[in-house]
Formats: structure tokens, sequence, C-alpha cells
């Protein structure tokens, strides 16, 4: 038992981290009916700037440690999301009225230039976040090892996705969200700027990654340029498994996919385990193609 | 506009006169020789020392008037890491009409590559890829200056149940060739031994980061020793995430785990002590041919190699000029069969190098190195 429930905390901190960068995949996608490919890579370099701002300005700065950290995440979470919206304006919004597979060639493209960039910027080796800088505290709860750092990742990425959820639900701002990925021609004939709708989809998707990024960074310490490959697939499969395009369903993506992972790995092998997740969602898309919690998306087609 | 489209015409005939230029101004043509390293990609840094070393054998024998009177160039191959890029990597080398190849790191990077070097009879001297199976497979023109991961296993399990009295060793690999290659090559004298038990066997998935759920796992059988056999980038996280659940056992890695990063990403605290089966590190070679090539290196690169293969690969060249110039050729075969036959204890940066029948070097030396408080790597007394 207390097995199991080491192995649903591991799982759901790895969930969490998925399931924001899911959100992404899933807004990006629910609006504009576009795979953002370049998505995972907005998430590599916000870790890659975390940890440039904690190792070059916050190392100096002798500031209490939480504030280090919002700090951090804050710069990290702008630039990433001002680089969103600058990769929309250039390499997505020229194409909006070309065919759907231009555009996914096109955010293949800004994922191979941002890796390439981050490469270059960075190098090639792997970089760690310095160890000052990760909460070392953790509990024991019966038997059941739980640190800090995975609270703060659970933590922070449940309270992001409730307000995530709640702003698209019950704003005005949401409504036209909303209204825009059904049918972008309506939405503007009821008078929404549908440019400044797809500007802050691409704020707030890149900006959430780059949260997660810094979470990713704090939590295993070693990040790379090719990091957002890895963790963009599981992700973008987190946004399938939930119904893509859907933002509630991300999250429940997110997180059972790392509980599958999780479990798969530590009752039956390691080496493994991308093979159940990936038999997991081949199976839903035979027998459940729009998600577990997609209808959306079935409706309009 | 229209200045623009003159200016622009003058440049591309500017380009055009100095590319013929440099055609017409060549001295003798040069030697070809290829290098094949991950330039790019997870293991890039691997990459680029291999590239700065090869090419200050290269500098250094055209410095003294090349061989039979012409100069060498290294053509440079990219494989990315990749077994699909590396056989991409084999043709382009092929049409760019190399003489041999030196390269490359992984193991099962290099495997479709040699396949196709073979095919074509081109010399290939791979300088980190130390699977067995790379040798097993009666390849000609196969060579490696670097040595086989069966040594590298007997010595592991000698060493762990002679000097760390364990009787409890798990084993996890990375199911690399490399690393699945070393966790077998180290399981089968274990067993047969019967020194000490086999309690826990299972692999990763490279590029992962999160291995809790098998640490997890593997803490429950309690064991003494975990041999870890894949790259540092896993194994700093591993130990990481080891330590961080509380399991006390001493952890080995493979020479693959043996470099800074490793330090870096697990973190001093928890690395301290950690122990690794290694070839002598680059600052601990004591030839005369290893102290000039790393003073070398550190007057170009401001830093010594952090891991030992990108001397492997200088040694690789060093290999193939030795036997250009005994053979008096650039003929592929010949090389093979000098290489084979002829070549005995050459002066390497590493040591004497000769090879036996099937292109694997003779000898092997090995160490234990121990992380040590400041974080450098030293071999354990």
């Amino acid at each position: 038992m207390v097995f199991f429930l080491e192995q649903l905390v591991n799982g759901l901190t790895v969930g969490a981290v998925y399931a924001l960068v899911a959100l992404g995949y899933t807004m990006v996608y629910g609006v504009m009916r576009l795979i953002n490919f370049a998505h995972g890579d907005f998430f590599m370099l916000g870790s890659y700037v975390g940890f440039t701002v904690l190792v070059k300005v916050m190392e100096n700065a002798a500031l209490p440690l939480w504030l280090t950290l919002i700090l951090t995440t804050v710069i990290a979470l702008a630039s990433v999301a001002l680089l969103g919206v600058f990769v929309e304006r250039a390499a997505y919004r020229p194409l909006r009225k070309s065919s759907r597979l231009t555009a996914v060639v096109s955010a293949l493209g800004v994922s191979i230039f941002l890796q390439n960039a981050a490469m270059l910027i960075w190098g090639a080796r792997y970089q760690a976040y310095p160890p000052w800088a990760s909460p070392t505290a953790k509990w024991i709860i019966g038997g059941v090892t739980l640190s800090l750092m995975q609270a703060l990742i659970m933590g922070v990425s449940l309270v992001l996705m409730v307000a995530l959820y709640l702003f698209v639900q019950k704003t005005t701002v949401g409504a036209a969200i909303r209204a825009t990925a059904i049918d972008h021609d309506t939405a503007r004939l009821m008078g929404i700027d549908v440019d400044s709708i797809i500007r802050l989809i691409f704020l707030i998707g890149p900006g959430l990654g780059a949260i997660a990024g810094v979470l990713l960074g704090l939590y295993y310490r070693q990040i790379h340029f090719t990091v957002g490959w890895a963790y963009g697939l599981k992700a973008f499969t987190a946004a399938i498994l939930g119904g893509i395009g859907n933002i509630p369903g991300a999250m429940v993506g997110g997180l059972l996919l790392g509980i599958l992972e999780m479990l798969g790995a530590g009752y039956i092998s390691a080496a493994w385990k991308d093979v159940f997740v990936f038999l997991i969602l081949i199976l839903l898309l035979m027998f459940r193609p729009t998600g577990l919690l997609g209808e959306r998306v079935a409706e309009k087609v | 506009m229209k200045k623009n489209r003159s200016g622009l015409l003058l440049l591309v005939l500017m380009v055009f006169a100095l590319s013929l230029g440099v055609a017409v101004h060549a001295g003798p043509e040069p030697i070809k020789i290829g290098l094949q390293a991950p330039i790019t990609g997870p293991w890039a840094y691997e990459g680029e020392m291999a590239r700065n070393s090869v090419q200050i054998v290269a500098d250094e024998i055209n410095r003294a008037g090349g061989i039979l009177g012409r100069p060498l160039e290294i053509v440079l191959g990219d494989d990315q890491g990749s077994p699909k890029q590396s056989a991409l990597v084999a043709q382009r080398m092929l049409s760019e009409k190399v003489v041999a190849v030196v390269g490359t790191y992984g193991s099962s990077v290099n495997d479709p590559a040699s396949a196709i070097y073979e095919r074509a009879g081109l010399v290939n001297i791979a300088y980190g890829s130390t699977a067995e199976k790379l040798t097993e497979q009666g390849r000609k023109f196969f060579f490696r200056t670097c040595f086989r991961d069966d040594r590298q296993g007997s010595f592991f399990a000698k060493f762990a149940t002679d000097t760390l009295k364990a009787k409890r060793v798990a084993i996890v690999h990375d199911n690399t060739t490399f690393g699945k290659g070393l966790a077998e090559a180290a399981r089968r004298p274990l067993e047969a031994a019967k020194k000490a038990d086999l309690v826990f066997y299972d692999a990763i998935t490279p590029g992962e980061r999160d291995f809790t759920a098998i640490l997890s796992r593997m803490g429950k059988t309690n064991p003494d020793v975990l041999y870890f056999t894949g790259y540092y980038s896993e194994a700093g996280l591993v130990i990481r995430q080891m330590r961080t659940l509380g399991i006390k056992a001493t952890f080995v890695g493979g020479n693959a785990a043996i470099n800074d990063e490793f330090v870096k990403i697990a973190g001093l605290d928890m690395a301290k002590g950690a122990l690794m089966t290694q070839e002598p590190l680059p600052k601990d070679l004591a030839y005369p041919e290893s102290k000039s090539f790393l003073a070398e290196y550190q007057r170009r690169n401001k830093e010594i190699p952090s891991s030992p293969w990108p001397v492997y690969a200088a040694d690789g060249l060093k290999c193939i000029a030795a036997a250009i110039k005994a053979a008096g050729s650039t003929d592929s075969k010949k090389l093979a069969d000098y290489l084979h036959d002829k070549l005995e204890d050459m002066p390497g940066i590493t040591g004497p190098i000769s090879f036996d029948e099937v292109g694997d070097r003779e000898g092997a030396i090995y160490l234990a190195y121990q992380v040590t408080a400041d974080g450098k790597f030293v071999p354990l007394q």
C-alpha cells in the first residue's frame, strides 16, 4: 500500500507538469485547430530562462528563497509568453488562411529553430539548476515520502489550472475565447477581435509552459535543449487523452498519464512504461476517438 | 533597387572567383579522413571534445609536413547520437571519398554506420563504442581504440564482491546497446562467481527524467550496491532520486557516467562518495604523448577533456596516420591489414596500442574512481 501511494504521489507530480504543458496544446488547438508542435520548446525555453535568471541574477541578489523563486518564475513566464506572441505573429498568422498542414509544418520549423537557438545560446551540454534554488524539505507521512518540491509542483499546477478554468468559464474574455473556438467568423460578427483572442491564447499557453519548465528545472535540476520534444510528446498525448481542445480534459489527461506511467514503471518495468502509455492512447483512439472528455471537437466536425 | 541588384551580382561573382582561386591554388591533394561524432544532440558535448581532439592530432601531422607529402583534411560528419543519422553520415563519408573514418561515440549509433563502412571496405576506428557485439560480427574493417565492455563488467564483478564486500547487488541499465551490454557483461561474472546475489535487474528509458518508480521498487530489494550502466545525464538523476527516496546502497556507475556534469546534475551533496568503473581519465594518463597532447588541448580550449573518449578519438587518427605511413598507401584494405597484423604497441596518447584479430584493442586497464568531497574524480587507492 505504501508502495502504491508513493507511486501515486510521484505520478501526480509528473502528471501535473504534463497537464500544464498539455493546456497550451489544447488551448491553441481549441481556438485555431492547429497542433502547435513548437509548444514543447516554449516549455524548454522556460526552463532555460529560469536557469539563467537564477544563475546570473538571483545568485547575488540575496533575496529570500520564496521571493527568488517567484521572481524567477515571473521573468520566465513573461519572456516566454512574449516570445509566444511573437512566434504566432511571425509563423502562424500569415498562414491562418492556408491549409492546416502548412501550419503544422511551420510549427515543426519553429520547433527546430527554437531548439537550435537554445543549443547555440546555452550550449549543447546538460545544464544544472543551482542546488540552493530547490527547497529540499520533505515529509514522510505513513511511510510515503512527499517532498516540498513535489507539493509545490502539484499545488502550483492545481492553482493555475483552476484559475484558468474559471477565467475561461466565468469571465467575458473567457466567453469570447469560447466563442472564437467555435467559429472565428461568427465570433468576428459578434464584435470579437479574433486576432487579439489568438494573441491572448499565445500569451497564456507558452506562459504556462514556461512555469512548468521552471518547476521541472527545480525538481530534476537537469535541463537540456531536447527536453521540449520529450515532454511535448507526452503532453500532446495527455491532451489527446483528455480530448484535445478541452481544458479540463488536458488536466485530467496529464494527471492520468503521469499516474499510469509511474504505476507501469513501478509494478511492471520502467523500460516498458512508454509502451503502456502509448498503448492506452491507441486503444482510446480506437474506441473513443474524442478522448475522455472531448465532445466539442466531435460536435464541430 | 537596381544598385542593390548589381551589388548582389558582384558578391556572387566574387564568391565564385574565390572558390575558383581556392581550387587552383591548392597544393598536393589532401588525404581526407572522416570524423563521425555526435556534434549535436544529447551527447553533443562528447562530440565537441572529440572534434577538438582529432583536430589537434591532424594539425600536428600537417605541421610536420603531412603524410606521404600530403596534408590531412578532417571531414566532419554529425551523427547527432542517432542510429538513423549515423547511416546517413556513413553514406556521406563514402561520397566524400574519405580513406578512413574515426568514429563514433555510442555503440548503438556505431552499428549501422560500421555495417556500411564494412560493405564499402573502409577502415573505421571507433573511439567510444564499447559494446561487445560490435566486434563479434566478424567485421574486417572495424577497429576500436577503446576497450570492450566485458573487460569492464568483470572488473565490476570483482570490485563489488572483493573490495566493496557486497552481498546484494542491483544492476540497472538504460536499454541502449552500450548500457545493456555492460549490464550483461557485469551480470555474467557476478552470477558465475556466486559471491553475491543479483537482487534486482531492470532498465530505464534514456531521455526520461523521473526514475522514482523503478528506484522505489529497487529499494524494496535492499541492495548493498547499485551498478548503473547508463550515461551521466541519467546517472546524475538516478543517484539524486535514489538518495531522496532514502536508499543507502553504494552507487557505482559505468564508464559513461563519469563526467563533471554528473556531479552538477546530482548535486555535490548527493554525488559525494559515488564510485565509477573507468579507464584512466585524461588527467591520470602519464605517457609523454598524453602530457603534450593535453597541454595543447588545454591551450586551445581552456580545459582538458573531462571524459576519456575524445582522447581515444585522437588515438584513432594516430593509428590511421601510422597505417598510411607504413603502408605507403591510402588503400583501405592495406590499412586494415596493417592495423590487424603489423601495428604493435604504437605509442598512443592512451598508452601502447595493438589490435587483435577482430579489431579490439589488446590489454585493458580499469580503475575505480570516486567522487571526492569537492566534486573531483580520483582513482580509489
